[in-house]
């Protein structure tokens, strides 16, 4: 009983610590929500940032650590005001899904940058505070547990009162109440969101100079599990709600920390995630709002009606198709079919995003997750029960598609940026099944010796057969789509995009126009992941990650919203750019983030404009 | 005037993607990153056309800082072949694609290896995902795919012939580390983390069988992802098993984290660690709490034995610092590369016979390797016994830890 005491006491000392610091990284992330309405993937790599700057004034000059505290801070200040300038002020009035693309731009920038000016190897950071360990009525705390839980409360009470008592405080929040309110009550809504993201990169920084400290690393990977795990606190203490977020944060480290003591440290963020997925289902507004939220205008939808799409005549995509035809007799270079073939694969599931999320309204960030079911399911199939590929492949989409839809089927109560999050806590969750679910998949052994795609005995083996299998299933796919997004069906579907209570009203089924939408998606997603699957003869959980999915969302916001060939010319340029671009060795990625920050700056509907 | 508006801006959207794409596309004309290297000799034999290698890996991304070791081993290796006067009278010289270890990119790179008819051998990638969906193309291509950080059991098996490496696999590791542990340091009741990934996974299952064998008991296993920094609620957990002995099967950045986390989650018993763990980065990362950690490495980079010394001294007088394992298996690579071209001919089948001849290939690691034909990886690999002892890998003095 004393042992089981104090391993609890010790778990949740464990889960408070780490707690605080997600809290840190979501009230910077729910304060950006609530100003500016915007997912904000660079915060993650400001939280970077700010660990690097920290190690630089401890290591190279030797600050004291509350001067370093001080330097996080306002570096950090200054970073996030440059990103709100430079990246997002030239959007505002865009559609609000284009500033999310700027965010993932930046983010890449960023990274790369500090891994070329400071190495891609961790660097030690020596912790400054004597390690010395309490003993406070048996419970076992260290110095810079204290640290870190004193600075969270300084923080914390610090904002309350900003908030609360200052002009500035007030302006903040009235802007995160209605913005056109406060314009018209003479707020200059500008300053507030710089303000805002001053506010937040600050505190993202002093997180990552905590996190350096507690770890005693820096690394310049450490930004993306750091967004990844700040939305997920967000969401659980609601989007948009400051002292939801510290709570959320609180409870996500408890939540893991108990998780890892019952199942072990590879459950960690299966469990998190399936909890929060679960406070989804029943507090869709989080868990620690009382009264739900004026609603927020959907993160695709309304405003995106802005200009129309490029006119493609039929001639045009005729032509199109017919040089993709063409092209390998033309040019029978293997290393561009890849490339192009890797393009078609990758553009079915843009297309799949662009049906959810273009034209249905619902932000996807889950389409990973069901490539991965459709390649383990035709995978399983092929090996384990010796289907031929031609079946397993249709059966792997159909798997994929009811697989899928009852995964998202709990979210389908949310809207916005919610089941965009959710859809990625989906995604996670799919491969953290595929990792410790060793009876079926192998766990992290992963499938090997598939054997390559084939049609009637006719393996395809060499770049040209699998370029044109796979852009037939593209041309297939986004014909398909192509009649349904012109029926009566697609119409129901942007009903929902545009305004969900009114197509209530007209007596639309939301859940069951959404399972339609999901299904459709995840079944070409998963088609896709099944060829992808037998390209490779070689999957494991590692094969399908949630970059791919971010991947896929980028395509399309950069093609443009619902627009089937902006999907496809999104898949192409974003496939083709790294590989255009390696001529910059390191700076690839530099460049690539540049590159979607400045398209999506003059071009902030898509380069084929949203349908 | 909206529509204008728009136009112009699609336009200048449009203008700013080409723009940047023929800008980098000027770039393209690939250049050989480790020719600038091949220093005096290739002055000397200025208009012989180099024979080239490439090397699949990350440069960006997650796992980047692993190519940058691996250019360092290529680099210094290169220095002495082409020193030597290259192979066939002509340098040696390798281009380096990043392919950040996805395999959205390794299949890629793996097409415009073998079709670009210069190239004669291919090395990498690192991470199984990336390795595996490029060996068939590899295989078709008729080009060697020589994996050296590849110890998934099914690496050479996928690929057919045309894969081979000289990383060990888990197979052999595995049963012998834990002979260091139970039978060498006494340690018989065993708290176990490893990495989730599949090179973890199989070492520890292997591990496991083996210490168990020997009568050891694993009190504790712990699997972790690789992302994972906070273990403290999980070593909170191993800690309650009472074990008298903690095994870590990871990577440097996280075995150097549980380390340091280990006495705070109040655990005090002696570490083992895997070979991979041997790096000066861990040392530098883990600070005083890797002190007295037992490794099991496949190489010592104080080791007085000549085949280890000298290329030790080089690669410290040219970069200023331990090689870590990373490195001296790029170094060792390479060289044995050069060999296969020096016995085989520099055409692609040439390697292929080169490596079936090769025999006691001079090597850091192995001393001398050779090749099983029929796997397609090194035979009786051997390892070394070690400890941190103030802050550097020593070979360990045959005491045993205290039992706590």
């Amino acid at each position: 009983m004393e042992s089981f005491l104090r391993t609890f006491s010790d778990q949740t000392i464990n889960g408070l610590v780490i707690g605080n610091i997600y809290a840190f990284i979501a009230v910077g992330l729910a304060l950006i929500f609530g100003v500016g309405n915007l997912i904000n993937f660079a915060h993650g790599s400001v939280f970077m940032v700010g660990a690097y700057v920290g190690w630089i004034c401890m290591t190279w000059w030797n600050l004291p650590l509350a001067v370093a505290f001080v330097v996080v801070a306002l570096v950090c200040a200054l970073v996030g005001m440059a990103i709100e300038r430079f990246a997002l002020y030239p959007l505002r009035g865009a559609p609000p899904i284009a500033p999310l693309l700027a965010t993932i731009g930046v983010s890449f920038m960023i990274d790369q940058a500090v891994q070329l000016l400071f190495s891609r190897n961790p660097h030690a950071f020596p912790n400054p505070l004597i390690e010395h360990r309490f003993q406070v009525g048996g419970v076992t705390v260290s110095a810079i547990d204290l640290l870190i839980a004193g600075v969270g409360v300084a923080t914390a009470l610090t904002l309350y009162a900003f908030l609360r008592f200052t002009r500035w405080g007030w302006a903040l929040r009235a802007t995160a109440q209605d913005r056109e309110a406060a314009l018209q009550m003479g707020v200059n809504v500008n300053a507030v969101n710089r303000m805002t993201f001053a506010i937040a990169a600050a505190l993202g920084g002093i997180a990552g100079l905590l996190v350096g400290m507690y770890f005693n690393t820096v690394y310049p990977t450490m930004s993306f599990q750091a967004t990844f795990k700040g939305f997920a606190a967000v969401v659980l203490g609601g989007l948009g709600n400051v002292p939801g977020a510290v709570l959320g944060g609180l409870l996500l480290g408890l939540i893991e920390s108990y998780g890892v003591a019952i199942f072990g440290a590879t459950y960690r963020n299966l469990f998190a995630f399936v909890i929060l997925i679960a406070v989804l289902v029943w507090r869709p507004n989080g868990l620690f709002s009382l009264r739900p939220r004026v609603a927020q205008e959907p993160l695709t939808g309304t405003f995106i009606a802005k200009g129309r799409p490029v006119p493609t005549p039929k001639w045009l995509i005729a032509t199109l198709i017919g040089v993709a035809f063409v092209l390998p007799i033309l040019v029978p270079n293997p290393y561009l079919l890849q490339i192009l073939t890797n393009a078609w694969l990758l553009g079915m599931v843009a297309l799949s995003v662009t049906l959810v999320t273009g034209t249905a309204g619902q932000t996807s960030l889950g389409q990973a997750g069901f490539m991965a079911i459709g390649a383990y399911a035709s995978a399983l199939l092929v090996l384990r029960l010796g289907w031929p590929f031609e079946l397993s492949m249709i059966a792997a989409a159909f798997i994929s598609a009811i697989l899928g839809t009852l995964l998202v089927f709990p979210a389908f109560r949310l809207r916005a940026a919610y089941i965009a999050i959710a859809t990625l806590a989906i995604g996670e969750i799919v491969n953290q099944v595929i990792l410790n679910w060793e009876g079926l998949t192998q766990g992290a052994m992963g499938i090997a010796g598939l054997p390559p795609p084939s049609l009637l005995g006719w393996q395809m083996i060499r770049p040209h057969e699998i370029y044109y299998f796979s852009l037939a299933l593209l041309c297939l796919a986004a014909l398909v789509q192509w009649r349904l997004v012109r029926s009566p069906l697609g119409r129901t579907w942007r009903s929902l995009r545009e305004d969900e209570i009114a197509a209530q009203a007209f007596g639309v089924n939301l859940n069951r126009y959404k399972t339609l939408a999901f299904g459709v998606a995840a079944w070409i997603a998963g088609l896709s992941g099944a060829v992808t699957g037998h390209m490779y003869t070689y999957i494991s959980h590692e094969t399908f990650t949630n970059t791919t999915s971010i991947l896929a969302l980028t395509m399309v916001i950069l093609g443009g919203m619902g627009n089937l060939l902006g999907a496809i010319v999104g898949a192409v340029t974003l496939t083709a750019l790294p590989e255009v671009f390696r001529g910059l060795a390191d700076y690839r990625y530099l460049v690539y983030g540049l590159t979607l920050l400045l398209v999506i700056r003059f071009r902030p509907q898509g380069l084929l404009g949203t349908d | 005037m909206r529509a204008h508006l728009q136009q112009h801006r699609l336009l200048i959207a449009l203008f700013i993607l080409i723009a940047l794409m023929g800008l980098a596309g000027c770039a393209l004309p690939v250049q050989p990153v480790g020719q600038a290297t091949g220093g005096a000799s290739a002055d000397a034999s200025q208009n012989v056309e180099p024979i080239y290698i490439g090397v699949s890996g990350p440069l960006t991304g997650p796992n980047a800082r692993y190519g940058e070791q691996w250019i360092k081993g290529f680099d210094l290796a290169l220095e002495e072949i082409n020193g030597a006067g290259g192979v066939h009278g002509r340098p040696l010289a390798y281009i380096f694609e990043d392919s950040q270890s996805d395999p959205k990119q390794s299949v890629v790179v793996a097409q415009k290896f073998v079709a670009d008819p210069r190239i004669i051998v291919e090395l990498g990638d690192f991470a199984s995902p990336a390795s595996m969906a490029a060996s068939p193309i590899y295989q078709r291509g008729g080009l060697v795919q020589f994996g050296f950080t590849n110890s998934h059991p099914d690496f050479t098996k996928g690929g057919g012939e045309y894969t081979w490496s000289n990383s060990v696999t888990q197979a052999q590791a595995a049963p012998a580390l834990a002979e260091y542990t139970v039978v060498d340091l006494g340690l018989d009741r065993l708290a176990v983390f490893y990495l989730n990934t599949d090179w973890g996974k199989s070492t520890f299952d292997l591990y496991a069988r083996r210490a168990e064998e020997l009568g050891a008991t694993i009190v504790a296993a712990e699997a972790y992802l690789p992302e994972e920094k906070d273990f403290r609620s999980a070593l909170t957990r191993a800690r309650d098993a009472n074990p008298n002995g903690l095994v870590l099967i990871s990577y440097q950045a996280d075995g150097a984290l549980i380390a340091q986390q280990i006495k705070q989650a109040g655990l005090d018993v002696p570490i083992v660690g895997a070979g991979s763990l041997q790096s000066p980065d861990f040392l530098k990362l883990g600070g005083d709490a890797v002190e007295g950690v037992y490794i099991q490495g496949q190489f010592l980079p104080t080791d007085p034995r000549p085949h280890v010394k000298n290329v030790v001294d080089r690669y410290v007088a040219k970069y200023n610092e331990t090689p870590d394992f990373f490195a001296i298996h790029a170094y060792d690579t390479m060289k044995l590369i050069a060999q296969a071209i020096e016995l085989g001919g520099p055409t692609r089948e040439g390697v292929l016979k080169g490596l079936y001849q090769l025999k006691d290939v001079p090597s850091v690691i192995y001393e001398k390797a050779n090749f099983d034909p029929e796997t397609r990886r090194v035979v009786n690999p051997q390892f070394v016994n070690l400890q941190v002892v103030n802050g550097e890998f020593v070979l360990w003095d045959g005491v045993k830890p205290e039992k706590k």
